[in-house]
């Protein structure tokens, strides 16, 4: 209603070449705030190569769907070595393309494999998979060509992890493209001529444009840690989600902590306790909190090592057990603001101290909680160097830890960290957008004081 | 006569106990946890420093105030809290501001309001560990796209995080986007200044421009305030940043107080030094923030 009313009688009295400017800076706001995550997302769905090139396009390339089908028609032999065949020429194929193919946007290769007219082999890689497996996988550290890509069981191993289908009867479902088109089979030929080679032949090849590839990078990006991290056991099982998971129990047990200590502290130092004593002991809290952490960073490491607390949980959780001063100070300003007439006429029935705490503070105080639990978050969401200090075991790391040492890694792609990080953010930014009401409102209603 | 006399001593004494000692004992638990895991460490630091600490053998032999002395006299101390003010006048001088003036025109805006007050919350929620990875890619001296619109107007292209002239200016620069809370703190506190005074001040022809620089600014001092200390000591003890985009190099450069500390103890091993400078960060902190205190009081009367 005020608000309403104070925008009115500004209007009638504004100005031409303010509201202009305003306008202006607003716009040139938002672009400023809007742009690293548009180069962010681009960059994601960029392939490795059209990441670096200059000048630098803002939109990612079209994505192409490669389609290879490779006949086997008169081959004579047992089954197995028919499937290893297969297994061969589809390894080299995917990988060839991959190598070879850089600057075309190939973002799938689907391999066929037919014999009398039948499909019975189908398989299909995305090509941030194919880089997974070169940079973490089975070929990391390779050169890829003909000689390492199928040394020994390796392109079984590929053959398996990748996936594929076989059915000699013929796969139904799966339908080879019939025709050699022109653009696609120089595509194919230039794959084949030196490096790599097949058993089979090909008998056609095509090209399609499919968008929705660039998105299927994301998936891939999100296995990233999987790959990277594969000899801890739990990230090799949960990959991206142990950051997840450990991020949420942080903030989780930081939000829970805060809210129930400080409101405590505040009602305490609010209604029980004389004002003197009541400022002494708001003054020890903040006290407390004006100590910066770069000064006590490493002593309590140090304390913390020697108690134990060192590469587990409680290192990452213990440093929330103790009330923030400002929230106290804000709990505590709320509460001295609850008329007295609620407390007195409730103590007069007899109510206990714990009485008045949960049932009468605590329902008065949403909205303070609300705001609480937002800095908590925000804090914490940012809080980077304390978890990186006392982690060790990759099965520990938030995801701020994560990021940072995934981007430290000198093998990490370009395109696959800004997707990640974009996986990272977007979740929060989506709720953020969900409850943007509620979280303005908080802010805006607890905020004035400070 | 005495049945009701003792009667009465004995809830005296249970008002005595619920009215004086059951506050601090609700109290207690949360005194013990502060003064365990923030006062403790700090004396500590306080205890450390004066010792050439040897950590396999606690706590090593008394040097007294040498660790100070010593540590007065290496210019790279110097150099960081050199770095560390440089960081502080750039923090307000690019960063600061911004949403000051963010807040002032959205308040202007007549439409869109909630859909841009909501698109300024979003700076807020990205951490700075992607904050990092993006600009680093930003400021990347061959790819990145810095280099690109330096080209554009005709500049010499820069090393950016590479260059120890420029790599305070590009740890700070992503600030200057601006968002987050505190947009929303001055635009409600520019909301609740008094209508009244708005519309006599329009009647005496007070408005545009003149209103928010005679009118609306001072009203909402206060805030600024409160945010100016907020920001003056977040950037003392700035740690995070720096770290992340250049891990205190090129050469020092980007070398805060935070990292000084930092790495006194990982790369140097000297506990005592880091402890010392580790008490007279917490001492400039609390001077520093003291004398703003000060300066917000005197205003106030």
């Amino acid at each position: 209603m005020k608000k309403n009313q104070s925008t009115k009688v500004r209007l009638s009295g504004s100005d031409l070449s303010l509201k202009i400017v305003a306008v202006v800076v607003t716009v040139i706001s938002i672009l400023l705030i809007l742009f690293p995550f548009a180069l962010t997302i681009s960059n994601a769905m960029k392939d490795n190569n059209k990441i670096y090139d200059m000048p630098p396009k803002l939109l990612p390339d079209p994505a192409n769907s490669l389609a290879v089908t490779v006949d086997y028609t008169g081959f004579d032999g047992t089954e197995e070595e028919l499937i290893a065949q297969l297994q061969d020429d589809m390894v080299s194929t995917m990988f060839g393309v991959y190598t070879v193919l850089t600057r075309e946007s190939i973002f799938e290769v689907k391999f066929y494999g037919t014999m009398d007219g039948n499909t019975i082999f189908y398989s299909r890689a995305h090509q941030s998979q194919l880089q997974l497996e070169k940079d973490y996988g089975i070929y990391e550290g390779t050169v890829l060509k003909k000689q390492t890509l199928l040394y020994k069981d390796r392109a079984q191993r590929a053959a398996q992890i990748i996936g594929y289908e076989y059915n000699p009867a013929g796969l139904s479902d799966k339908a080879a493209p019939q025709e050699m088109e022109e653009t696609a089979s120089t595509l194919v030929n230039s794959v084949f001529e030196k490096k790599f080679t097949l058993h089979g032949t090909v008998a056609a090849c095509a090209t399609q444009k499919n968008n929705s590839l660039l998105l299927e990078s994301f998936a891939h990006y999100m296995k990233l840690p999987n790959y990277m991290y594969g000899r801890n056991e739990t990230v090799a099982k949960y990959g991206f989600m142990t950051f997840v998971f450990n991020t949420v129990i942080v903030i989780g047990f930081a939000i829970i902590s805060q809210v129930l200590l400080c409101s405590l502290c505040g009602f305490v130092i609010s209604r029980l306790l004389s004002p003197r004593a009541g400022k002494f002991a708001l003054l020890f809290f903040l006290g407390a909190q004006m100590i910066p952490f770069a000064s006590i960073m490493l002593p309590q490491l140090i304390m913390y090592k020697n108690m134990g607390a060192y590469n587990n949980y409680t290192a990452l959780l213990l440093p929330f057990l103790y009330p923030y001063g400002f929230y106290v100070y804000l709990f505590k300003g709320f509460f001295d603001k609850i008329p007295s007439s609620y407390f007195e006429a409730a103590r007069l029935d007899g109510a206990s101290n714990a009485y008045l705490y949960s049932r009468i503070c605590m329902p008065l105080s949403k909205s303070i909680i609300a705001l609480i639990a937002l800095q908590t978050f925000l804090g914490n969401w940012n809080d980077f160097f304390w978890a990186w200090m006392v982690t060790e075991r990759q099965d520990l790391w938030t995801l701020n830890v994560a990021l940072y040492n995934i981007s430290n890694n000198v093998s990490t792609k370009q395109n696959a960290l800004m997707g990640i990080s974009i996986v990272t953010i977007l979740p929060v930014l989506l709720i953020c957008v969900a409850f943007s009401k509620q979280l303005k409102a908080s802010i805006m209603s607890s905020g004035v004081k400070g | 006569m005495q049945n009701p006399v003792r009667l009465n001593s004995k809830k005296d004494h249970g008002y005595f106990l619920r009215q004086k000692i059951a506050p601090w004992l609700f109290l207690l638990l949360p005194i013990i946890f502060t003064l365990w895991l923030k006062y403790y460490p700090i004396l500590k630091a306080a205890y450390i420093s004066l010792f050439d600490y040897d950590p396999n053998n606690q706590p090593g032999t008394f040097v007294g105030l040498k660790n100070y002395l010593d540590m007065f006299h290496t210019q790279f101390y110097w150099e960081a809290w050199h770095n560390t003010f440089v960081f502080l006048a750039l923090q307000i001088l690019m960063a600061f501001f911004i949403p000051i003036i963010q807040a002032l025109f959205l308040n202007e805006l007549r439409k869109m309001k909630n859909t841009v007050s909501t698109l300024y919350l979003l700076p807020a929620l990205i951490p700075t560990t992607i904050n990092v990875i993006v600009w680093r890619w930003i400021w990347h001296p061959d790819y990145g796209v810095a280099n690109q619109i330096v080209q554009f107007f005709g500049g010499e292209p820069q090393l950016w995080l590479s260059d120890p002239s420029l790599v305070k200016f590009c740890i700070i620069f992503p600030g200057i986007i601006g968002g987050g809370i505190s947009v929303l703190l001055y635009l409600s506190a520019i909301q609740n200044v008094s209508p009244d005074i708005i519309e006599s001040a329009s009647l005496d022809g007070c408005t545009g421009w003149k209103r928010i620089w005679y009118i609306v600014l001072p009203n909402i001092r206060y805030i600024i305030f409160i945010q100016l200390i907020i920001a003056v000591s977040t950037a003392m003890q700035m740690l995070d940043a720096p770290y992340l985009f250049a891990a205190g190099g090129p050469s020092g450069a980007s070398t805060t107080q935070g990292i000084y500390i930092y790495n006194a103890f990982n790369k140097d091993f000297n506990y005592g030094r880091g402890s010392a400078a580790s008490i007279i960060l917490m001492i400039i902190v609390m001077i520093m923030t003291m004398i703003q205190m000060h300066f917000e009081n005197a205003e106030k009367e």
